[in-house]
């Protein structure tokens, strides 16, 4: 039940009018403040408890936030990824005014039509088989490997400086078989295609992003001509994309080029708080680190359970409604705005059982750690590849490893647009000293 | 019996198996889910399935 803020105990009722919709402001939560960043616990548990749907007066959206709720919504059709339903969107460009960064948008999954993603989904099936996976996990077991090397054997290091900033990218990178040699003109393409993601920008600070990404296109262009014109594209991921037909259908360059951004957005800038929150979440419980260290095979429920956990997302993702409608008792209005937050879900005692305690032999069964519905996550394998695999690794080669200090010497990006971003994660090695030969 | 593969989430549904803890008997076939049946993993819809060889 949902207490209105005035006095009124009426949220979750259905048919009650704008007026007398559940509201809340800043007091309640406030992604921006560091007290919120650091400490978000009792505002989810609020979220969920008291305000499981609400607008917020202040943001001028819709704040869904209980488990049930949330997964209900990623599954309805009544509500779109596609911000030009949004009632503030700016209107679309005329074709002649369009940049190719705007038609690689109009092709991307978050954009087009329920029919047409259904349709990419299923052209793009065989780059995500297993084959074409087991080819991108030794590619990025060796990037991974390289990483770890180029670490050595320190008594400290940051995990944000040495991981998470680095592993990211290169991954995807690695994963379209972008060469070694393209790789900082491929980190500028994904700087500005999250760049121009964001809701926050200026047109025109979104215009120049959009430019400097033409060179990132242009190359996409010129590698999807090259395969069209072999014999055959190839048996990788980007092979696989060209390759594909079913009832004499196939993937344009176009939606090719889009399924790389998507990637890109979902897979580059989250992923850097996927590693620092991975190993945050073990070294701060120690007992879990050698319980996965013991039972290795505990590691996918592990990674599951450590994302839950360490819920690092600020302002998870948006939806827009589609037409007028009426979720979780509340009037939606077409074109509004609803955060789907996801973190305070994962965090939902409705749901989870002791939700701040860490425990990687919990039951996930009916989790939304990668999203529900016609937009679960494309990039799962990816993600659980690249979490899988760097885990290992740091386990391996640093089996004793601890936080530095009492926290790591943790260090926050309170500015950051969408992620409760860490930006330094000591951990001491506790490595034995190596003997320097006399 | 055959498989049938989740084109957003990569989830199997096998019928042989069938889903006995979704009280879905081994052997049911895909055809004889209810219409309105969902991924239990991603909860998409039937017509996110297509017939999946291993």
């Amino acid at each position: 039940m949902c207490l209105y803020p005035h006095g009124f105990i009426g949220c979750g009722m259905a048919g009650i009018s704008e007026q007398k919709r559940c509201e809340i402001d800043g007091t309640v939560f406030n992604p921006f403040s560091p007290d919120f960043v650091r400490e978000p616990h009792a505002t989810w548990l609020k979220l969920v408890s008291e305000y499981p749907i609400a607008w917020h007066r202040e943001l001028n959206m819709w704040v869904v936030s209980s488990h049930e709720l949330c997964g209900d919504l990623l599954k309805s059709h009544d509500f779109s990824p596609n911000y030009r339903l949004w009632e503030h969107a700016l209107p679309e460009k005329l074709e002649a005014e369009k940049l190719d960064f705007d038609r690689m948008t109009d092709h991307s999954l978050f954009m087009v039509t329920q029919k047409e993603h259904l349709r990419l989904r299923k052209l793009t099936m065989p780059a995500f088989s297993k084959p074409v996976m087991s080819q991108i996990d030794a590619t990025i077991r060796d990037l991974i490997v390289e990483r770890f090397d180029e670490i050595g054997s320190p008594e400290a290091f940051d995990v944000y400086t040495e991981i998470a900033s680095k592993l990211p990218v290169r991954s995807i990178a690695r994963m379209i078989g972008v060469s070694a040699e393209h790789e900082a003109m491929f980190q500028k393409f994904a700087n500005c295609v999250v760049l121009a993601a964001r809701i926050n920008l200026t047109p025109e600070q979104r215009e120049t992003a959009m430019r400097e990404g033409q060179e990132g296109i242009d190359y996409f262009r010129e590698q999807i001509a090259l395969r069209r014109a072999l014999a055959h594209p190839g048996e990788d991921f980007l092979g696989a994309l060209i390759a594909a037909e079913e009832d004499n259908d196939s993937l344009s360059d176009w939606d090719i080029i889009a399924l790389i951004s998507s990637l890109i957005t979902a897979g580059s800038d989250t992923a850097i708080d996927l590693h620092t929150y991975l190993i945050n979440g073990l070294l701060s419980h120690p007992d879990q680190y050698s319980l996965l260290k013991q039972q290795p095979e505990l590691m996918e429920n592990a990674i599951v359970e450590l994302l839950r956990h360490g819920s690092m997302g600020k302002f998870p993702f948006f939806r827009f409604a589609v037409d007028d409608t009426e979720f979780g008792g509340q009037q939606i209005r077409k074109g509004q705005s609803v955060l789907v937050n996801l973190s305070a879900a994962w965090h939902d005692p409705a749901k989870w059982e002791n939700p701040q305690t860490l425990d990687i032999t919990r039951d996930l069964n009916g989790n939304l750690v990668f999203g529900a519905g016609p937009h679960f996550c494309i990039g799962t394998y990816l993600v659980r590849a690249q979490a899988r695999i760097m885990l290992e690794e740091f386990m391996r080669r640093f089996p004793d490893a601890e936080l530095s200090g009492q926290d790591g010497d943790l260090e926050y990006d309170y500015a950051h647009h969408n992620a409760r971003r860490i930006t330094r994660l000591r951990v001491k090695t506790n490595l034995e000293p190596v003997r320097k030969v006399a | 019996m055959k498989k049938w593969i989740c084109v957003i989430c990569g989830f199997i549904y096998d019928e042989a198996e069938g889903l006995p803890e979704h009280g879905i008997a081994p052997g049911t076939r895909f055809e004889d889910l209810d219409a309105d049946w969902v991924c239990p993993e991603c909860g998409s819809p039937k017509d996110a399935f297509e017939e999946y060889e291993d």
